[in-house]
Parts: structure tokens; sequence; C-alpha cells
């Protein structure tokens, strides 16, 4: 089996740790190269993951021709730079949430990506959760009849590093966990969001320069109604990173999702109770199911499209706040 | 110490509950119970031991060993019953909401003050022990200056209530039953500013009232709130409430169904979840007003207090009608 050569691009996102393990994990992949624009940081992943071939210039990686695939997981306004280049270097990505920080840029991305003939997976891990997936599977049966509500929260902690600088990453809490549950109820209605309402709170760290607690209000063309709490919301102490909860209402039942409550108990010498996760690994089935899409030439379960529609929604929610009116949708 | 006399108008469930409380009031005596449905009274009569039942409730109103009257009839009736006994110089104690009305809000204030009774309206919650402890916590400055809050009410349609489905005279799942977690966060958050919600008539047949709606309040502090009550969840599906609150230095959640002391399965039914407490909410709502009346001082849900809250959930119920937030105060009626 010829295996699916894969560089990283930047170690930024916390999420890349989870990447490199897993495309280290899987038979039908391998970790070639490594790009950091933080030297530091490529040495310590360099370290962790066995990677010989490190770069602190992406060009220099892109180059490669022994490179099928990257996994973009920089900061997210260093995305578009990154993809564009990996486009015209003919490689097939995998790109963190969210798309990008503006439309303009995700626009651009995907346009390089269909220019180039290459796969634009946007990294929904929330597409590939068995959780998630399995209600997919008994909506599309009507299993509870037609979708009237879905009600989400994609709750977290503060995440540090430069989630809260504004630059970087294009925002805080809105930009961050908007559009995972965004683009669940997009997946699972089938359905585009005609209008957003939201209110940006007060900061609960009021040393912060982003946002970290907001609520969404959604509406959706037919109209199925949907919410968001985005909120970093969760203080140090509570027992894991956060959650991704929906009550999805229907005509004829009701199913309630909360993907990462499958946790074990644990508390060691005197430290806080801790949640130790044991459910469906979705980093991995989304890696899995991308080499799948290149070597089948399919399209992503996730594409850039449906990274740019989520993105669109959390730019609308900083419309709505700022102005304090609800906001239609597209926004362009 | 002098017994006061207590009728009791509207014997529903919620009139039975108020019943099971005053029985266990020391120092008041059920003396009447009023229904429409003569079979209702007679019954709610003998289960509590109450000497006289009838369907006009204006009978009561005349009794001068009725000192007390608890006004539990559905929620459009409210203002005219309330009103009519403080004329009667009978003190009061209503059911939520107040009423459907700012007018007759005003009214049933208003008539109070001039009759000089006492009146309050039953918000359950500042009774409910996980809410008052909730609200301890907020209180006592440990999650520091509270940002951010969820509620959650969700039950199937109150069939066994048919004039919920008519607008006009229950309001719809909002102003019926998210008005208590409104008037919780009002209690502990302070007053709200402006309300954005979204909802309306999902599912029910035959009802003009709203059986949806979620909301999103801005409190004048600064803090913000997501509402949400549903009245589509599907057959049997247990009761469910959940709230958290997060603040600048800390947080709190507590549900219904995770924190009780006892689940009991029984077959073909949802498991009932309960934390029995020798001092139940309702006892302890109803022993309050009892003890304001004797006491002479101002109950915990004054009408003015009720009154804001009322206006919150019709702000609600006005935002999604007019697809925009609404500011607080509000300018006129709205149902």
């Amino acid at each position: 089996m010829r295996r699916l050569r894969f560089g990283i691009l930047s170690f930024a996102h916390i999420h890349a740790w989870s990447y490199a393990r897993v495309v280290k994990e899987l038979e039908e992949a391998e970790l070639v190269a490594i790009y950091d624009d933080d030297p530091e940081r490529l040495k310590k992943a360099a370290e962790m993951y066995g990677v010989k071939d490190t770069y602190t210039d992406y060009r220099e990686l892109l180059k490669r021709d022994d490179i099928d695939a990257v996994i973009i997981a920089s900061e997210n306004a260093k995305h578009a730079e990154l993809a564009i280049a990996a486009a015209e270097a003919g490689k097939h990505m995998i790109v963190e949430k969210p798309l990008a920080t503006c439309l303009e840029d995700a626009e651009r991305m995907i346009k390089a990506a269909e220019k180039a003939g290459v796969k634009l997976q946007q990294a929904f891990v929330m597409r590939y959760h068995d959780a998630t997936v399995t209600i997919k599977n008994i909506l599309e049966r009507g299993e509870i009849g037609d979708i009237l509500v879905i009600t989400t929260t994609n709750h977290g902690k503060y995440p540090g590093l430069w989630f809260g600088d504004p630059e970087l990453a294009g925002g805080g809490a809105v930009m961050d966990h908007t559009v995972h549950t965004a683009d669940l109820m997009r997946w699972y209605t089938g359905d585009e969001v005609e209008e957003v309402y939201a209110v940006i709170g007060e900061k609960i760290r009021s040393e912060l320069k982003v946002e970290d607690n907001a609520l969404i209000s959604l509406k959706f063309r037919k109209g199925v109604i949907g919410s968001i709490d985005c909120s970093w919301s969760r203080h140090e102490g509570w027992p894991i990173w956060g959650d991704v909860w929906l009550g999805i209402i229907g005509t004829e039942g009701y199913i309630v999702v909360d993907a990462f409550r499958s946790c074990i108990n644990l508390v060691v010498g005197g430290r806080p109770l801790t949640w130790v996760y044991f459910g469906s690994d979705c980093d991995l089935n989304m890696i899995r199911d991308f080499i799948r899409v290149v070597e089948e030439d399919r399209t992503p379960r996730a594409t850039g499209y449906d990274g740019y529609k989520a993105l669109e929604i959390a730019l609308a929610a900083y419309e709505s706040s700022k102005r304090g009116l609800p906001v239609k949708l597209p926004l362009r | 110490m002098e017994e006061l006399g207590v009728a009791l108008i509207g014997c529903g469930f919620i009139g039975g509950v108020h019943l099971g409380g005053w029985k266990r009031v020391k120092g008041a005596k059920l003396v009447a119970v009023v229904d429409i449905i003569e079979g209702r009274a007679k019954r709610a009569a003998e289960d509590y031991g109450v000497p006289k039942y009838f369907t006009d409730y204006s009978k009561v109103l005349d009794m001068k060993e009725v000192d007390i009257v608890d006004v539990c009839t559905p929620t459009y009736t409210h203002a005219e019953i309330a009103v009519a006994a403080m004329k009667s110089g009978k003190h009061v104690i209503c059911e939520k909401p107040i009423a459907l009305r700012l007018r007759e809000a005003d009214e049933m204030i208003n008539t109070a003050k001039k009759a000089g009774v006492k009146f309050m309206v039953a918000h359950c919650l500042r009774f409910w022990p996980e809410y008052v402890a909730a609200k301890r916590i907020v209180d006592e400055g440990t999650i520091g200056e509270p940002r951010i809050a969820r509620a959650y009410r969700l039950s199937p349609f109150p069939e066994w209530a048919p004039w919920h489905k008519d607008r006009r005279l229950g309001g719809g799942v909002f102003v019926d039953m998210s008005i208590h977690d409104v008037d919780f966060l009002r209690w502990t958050l302070g007053e709200v500013e402006s309300v954005y919600a979204r909802g309306g008539v999902l599912k029910t047949r035959d009802s003009t009232a709203h059986d949806y709606t979620h909301a999103v309040l801005k409190f004048k502090n600064g803090a913000i709130a997501y509402v949400e009550g549903s009245w589509i969840q599907p057959p049997g599906f247990p009761f469910t409430t959940y709230l958290e609150i997060v603040g600048t230095k800390g947080m709190l959640t507590v549900d219904n169904h995770t924190t009780s002391a006892i689940r009991i399965y029984r077959p073909g039914a949802p498991p009932t979840d309960f934390t029995p407490v020798e001092e139940d909410a309702y006892y302890r709502e109803i022993k309050h007003f009892y003890e304001c009346v004797v006491k002479d001082e101002e109950p915990v849900v004054t009408g003015e207090e009720a009154r804001k809250t009322l206006e919150v959930v019709l702000a609600a119920v006005k935002s999604i009608e007019e697809g925009k937030p609404v500011k607080l105060p509000l300018g006129g009626e709205v149902l």
C-alpha cells in the first residue's frame, strides 16, 4: 500500500499536535516534514514525533515533490498565505478551522485549490466524530421527523497562546468556537442560515484583548431555529476542556448530543476532578477520510465552501453584536 | 396569635400544590375552596379537609373569616379575581404570571396599595432549593461578577390546560414557563435592558400561543443570558431544567436530573427525578406570604417585581413578532 506523505505547516494551533499523532499512527500515512515559524516549537514537534526534516521556511517544504498533502494548523490569520502557497505547489490540504479570518481570504484559498486541482478539506472534525455522524444518520432516516430547533454549545476554557491576539486569531471566542456547531447545523439541516443575531458579553477575563463570551441566535432559510453559545466560559478547574453539545428538537422526537461527555472521572492526589475522555477519535477519523478523498478523488465531507459558510456566520455574529440588530446572510 | 383564614380559588394542578402547603402552615386555616367546576371544588375540599366549597369566587370575598385569598386560576383571570379580592380587603397571593397585560398588573399593584393589603406573586424559584443556593453563591461573590448565564425549561405541551393554546389567555411558553427563569435571573443578575427572541408556533396544532422560544437577554450590569423555553418536547419527555451562571472568578451549573436525590423507574413511563426536602419550595413560598401578612412585611415578590418580570417575557413575544431586539421598558401592551 502506498502511504500518503504528509507535511505539517505550523504547530501554532493546539490541534496540530493531535493531527501529527494521528498521521504517525495511521498505517496509510507518513509524516515526512514539518514547518514552523517558531524554531523552538519546531524543535519540540520534531522531537515529539521523530521528524527529521524540519523547515522554518514553508516554501522549502512545499518545493519537495515527495510530499502529497499538508495539514495547515498555523494561527488563523496565516492560513490563507500557507494554503494558497500549498495549492500552487500542488499539495492537497487539510486546513484548521476557522478557514480564514475574513471571507476574502477564504475565497482566495478556495479558488487557489480549485485552480490547482487539489483537495481542500476544512478540519471540521465534528463531521467525523462517531456520535455526531450517528446523529446525521438518525436524522436522515427521519427518526425524529423534521428538525425544528437545534440548540448548541461549544464551550471551552481560554486556550491561551495567540488565541487572545486579535491580529493572529481574527477575534476571540466567536471566531474560535462558532464554526463547529454552525457547520453541524448546516450539515444536519442541509440548509443555509438566513439571519444571525448575536450579543457579545463583557469579558469574563478582563485582561483579554478579545471577547470570551457570546450568544448567537440563528434562523435557517427553511425555518429551522438555531443557537450557539461559543463562549470560553469554562474556568480552570472545570474537569474537561469544554464541550460540543446539541439539543435537537424534531417533530417526532428529541436528541441530546454531548460529544465529549464520554469520560472517566479521575482524581489524583488532592487535585481537582478531571474527566478523561474515552470516546470517538474524530481527528483520526477525519485524517483517515482525507486520505481516501485524495486516493479516490472524492469531494471532502467538509469542503472549503463549508468552511467559508461557517466563517460567514461567525463574521455575521460580530456584525450583529456591533449593530445591535439581526444581520441577513449572505454577507457579500 | 390569631388564626388567619385562607380561601383558595382554582383547584387545578397548582391549586392542589398550594392547598398542601397551606395545610402545613401553622396559624393558617383553609376555610373555603373555589372552582368553576363543582366536582373539582368538592374533591379539593374533601382531600384537604376544607369546610366550604363554591363555584363562584365572589362568595368567599364576602366571608369575614377569609383573610387571605390564594389565586390559582388560569392566567387570564388573575387580575379580575385578585382585584376583587383586594377590594374586599383580602390579602392576595397570586400564581405567576401576575397577568398578561401591564395595565392589569398596574391595577393589581395599585388596588393592593389603596386597600392596604399584602400582595405577592408566587414565583416559586425564589424558594426552590437549588436556585436559592445558586443565588446565594452569586451574592456571596464566589464566582465574581456574573457575565453569562444559560437557563432551559423543556417539556411537552401542557395539554392538561388547553387554554395555553390561546395566546390571549396564556401568553405562550415564554410568558407562562420561561417566566420562572427570567424572574430568577432578574432576581440574581438585576434588571434587563433588552431582549431578542426567536420562536413561534412550531409544532402544536390549533395553537395561537408560541410553543417554542429562545431569548438572548442583555442586563443593565453587562451580563447576558440565553433563556430557552420549549413546549415541543416529545410525549413522555421528563420535565427538564438547567441553569448555568459564569462569572469573572468561577461558574456554577445545576440541572434537575443529575442532581436529584431520587430516581424512580416505573414500567412504561420515563424516570421521575426529585429531591425531597422537609420544607419544599411551595410550602416555603406560602409560609413566607403568611408571615408577611402576620408581621406586616413586604413579600420577596411584590407586584412591582412581578410586573418587571412580566415586562421581560412580553418583550420576548414582541421581539419574535417584530424580528428585532426590544428595549425595556415596553411602550405598550403586547398580547
